[in-house]
């Protein structure tokens, strides 16, 4: 649950500045920033499902 | 064959861009407060300061060229140090007293420490880019 919040947090952070300095209208920028929020947890998910698989330890 | 001619003015970009541009390298939400962009400097600012402090406190740690690292090893340390420096200030302020730069790894959460304070350099590479942009009239 640690690293799930901290990547949480991380893509939080992340996102709001990818939002703020993206170009367009306000509700533009915000459902831009909602998007890379939504695609950070999106990959962070399918790379954790893809390393379980894989036998690394 | 129809010849075209390109016109491409040239727009002299102020000084005041570029001095906009520093500070909000120096202090992360700076260059959008001093353009009166509030909201902007707030959210970039909070983001910002918040991803350096949040680095910090995982365990983290910032990146310079040791004394013992020589050829390869130097230069590999420089490019996370080239992140790093984009915190602007604070890492100036970690150089001068020493702080920020000692290696915890026996925390857990080190890597996610030290992932903070990479991307929080490199966003405010980015956040003075655009204060620099809105500054030179590039971007509202």
């Amino acid at each position: 649950m640690r690293h799930l919040f901290w990547m949480g947090v991380f893509a939080v952070l992340t996102a709001i500045v990818f939002g703020v300095v993206a170009k367009g209208s306000d509700r533009q920028r915000l459902v831009y920033g909602l998007k890379v929020f939504g695609e950070f947890l999106f990959v962070a998910f399918i790379l954790g499902w893809i390393l379980y698989f894989l036998p690394l330890g | 064959m129809v010849a075209r001619q390109v016109q491409r003015s040239k727009v002299e970009t102020p000084g005041r861009a570029w001095l906009i541009g520093l500070a909000a390298w120096a202090v992360p939400g700076l260059g959008h407060l001093l353009q009166r962009r509030w909201a902007r400097a707030l959210l970039l600012g909070g983001a910002e300061w918040g991803m350096c402090f949040t680095g910090l406190w995982l365990g983290g740690h910032l990146f310079r060229p040791g004394a013992s690292d020589q050829g390869f090893g130097a230069l590999l340390q420089l490019l996370p140090m080239a992140a790093n420096v984009g915190a602007g200030l604070l890492y100036i302020f970690c150089w001068l007293t020493g702080s920020g730069f000692a290696d915890h790894a026996q925390m857990v959460t080190y890597e996610y420490g030290n992932t903070f304070l990479l991307v929080a350099g490199l966003l405010n590479y980015l956040a003075a880019l655009d204060a620099f942009d809105i500054a030179a009239g590039r971007k509202e």
